[in-house]
């Protein structure tokens, strides 16, 4: 059985709500990163994520939530954005980001294809396929940085690691709504 | 006009905003007199053009960025032409950049200044913003590269040339997305005009206060004269794709001493 209408929305609503944290985290790091190439890597892939989430919206409004519903995620995984977000040094956001952050939330893009009915729930697949598209492309934009910059290469890797574990460790980044019956019945 | 004093700086009598974060390599200068400029295009011309312009895109990347995270509430499709507007920057940017290596530049051989920074990030309205970044300052990217693009390929650079004119196709964009915006948001709000109005009354003053005097020379013994004091001539075929309107153009041609690279006669005039 697949997921319920409520809860594709809350989900897709999460991933957005994802998807404008981490553009306006890039937003945050583009003046205050002082490496032209780093501030070039971030303003480039500021607006995949706006495109994400731009997609991401307008699916809400397509099951039942409004459009641009965003809920926020669970405390856990809030403290991963943050302490994502938190990171003030070029070497830590670069690592942090692409090689700490960025594979956990493609794992939970590939997850939601799994829970979700391929046929019946097309639109979102479709608009999640787009974004695991993409992201192959900023990993590789990040390598071609490293090989401009190899004096910004992180020096050991337990800031990637460390923000890769608290991402996997959040475990479910969701809040489900309960369900409209209940709500109902109350 | 109040950002907190922690982050602002003073600049020949008048507030602006600190500068945004640059490398070490950059000498980050504060007014004309500091910056190192030639009327010609020799090849040390050529390299400093590339190198401001490439700082300038930088600055604009940044002030769209700001713009994103101080006005989360903004409607979704201005955030979104924001956002695609850092993008565009950002591969301007880049793509200065590498032009300039090619032709043996790097990174800090010119000073630079984060004039349109500080002044657009004093604002603390997004119409003040947009009316100042968008509609004035990348407007007179407009024209500048109206003219700039013919003087490289005149001076047999089309490699630079062809580079300008496809950052002058993206620049229209960014301006057209501001006066849509603009003229939509004072239809709903009149009280926003204020907004611009005072905007752009606060860039007039910094320029009054800020801009080179006739016989004020450069860091390089260049002298600012009458004629380079005036604006750039008016590109009015680009700045009307941008959606300003015949009379906003009429007034930019005024202040222009109505130089424009249209044909005589192509306004109707």
């Amino acid at each position: 059985m697949g997921l319920t209408i409520r809860q594709k929305a809350d989900r897709i609503g999460t991933f957005r709500f994802v998807s404008v944290y981490l553009m306006e985290t890039l937003a945050r790091w583009v003046p205050t990163t002082p490496e032209l190439e780093a501030k070039v890597l971030f303003g480039r892939h500021l607006w995949d994520f706006a495109q994400h989430a731009d997609g991401l919206g307008r699916r809400t409004g397509e099951l039942r939530a409004a459009a641009h519903y965003s809920p926020r995620p669970a405390d856990a995984y809030m403290t991963v954005l943050d302490t994502l977000a938190g990171a003030s040094g070029t070497v830590e956001r670069v690592a942090g980001f692409y090689d700490g952050f960025l594979p956990d939330l493609e794992a939970r893009y590939r997850r939601y294809l799994t829970e979700t009915d391929a046929l019946n729930d097309e639109p979102s697949v479709r608009i999640i396929e787009r974004i695991l598209h993409d992201l192959p492309r900023l990993h590789a934009d990040r390598s071609a940085f490293a090989a401009q910059r190899p004096d910004l290469a992180a020096q050991d890797a337990a800031w990637p690691t460390r923000i890769g574990a608290l991402s996997k460790g959040a475990g479910n980044m969701v809040i489900d709504r309960p369900l409209a019956r209940t709500a109902a019945a109350v | 006009m109040s950002a907190a004093a922690e982050d602002t700086k003073v600049v020949g009598g008048v507030e602006l905003r600190r500068d945004p974060a640059r490398e070490p390599c950059f000498t980050v200068v504060q007014t004309d007199a500091e910056m190192q400029e030639w009327p010609d295009m020799s090849d040390i011309s050529r390299r400093e053009r590339l190198h401001r312009h490439m700082n300038n895109e930088t600055g604009a990347m940044e002030i769209a960025a700001r713009c994103l995270l101080d006005f989360p509430d903004a409607p979704w499709d201005l955030r979104m032409s924001l956002a695609r507007q850092v993008a565009d920057e950002s591969r301007h940017a880049r793509l200065l950049y590498d032009r300039l290596r090619e032709l043996d530049g790097y990174k800090g051989e010119f000073p630079i200044a984060n004039f349109e920074w500080g002044v657009t990030l004093m604002l603390e309205d997004l119409p003040g913003r947009l009316a100042v970044q968008n509609r004035t300052f990348e407007a007179g990217l407009i024209d500048v590269l109206g003219t700039l693009r013919n003087r490289w390929r005149e001076a047999g650079d089309d490699v630079t040339a062809d580079l300008l004119e496809g950052i002058l196709a993206d620049e229209i964009t960014h301006v057209r997305f501001a006066n849509r915006w603009i003229k939509r948001i004072t239809e709903q709000n009149p009280r926003t005009l204020l907004q611009v109005a005072m905007a752009v009354r606060f860039l007039g003053r910094v320029n009054e206060q800020l801009a080179p005097k006739p016989g004020d020379a450069n860091a390089v013994g260049i002298q600012w004269t009458e004629e380079r004091r005036l604006p750039p001539a008016v590109n009015v075929e680009d700045r009307r794709a941008a959606e300003f309107t015949d009379e906003e153009i009429s007034e930019v041609l005024r202040q222009a001493g109505f130089r424009s690279i249209l044909p005589v006669g192509a306004l109707g005039n």
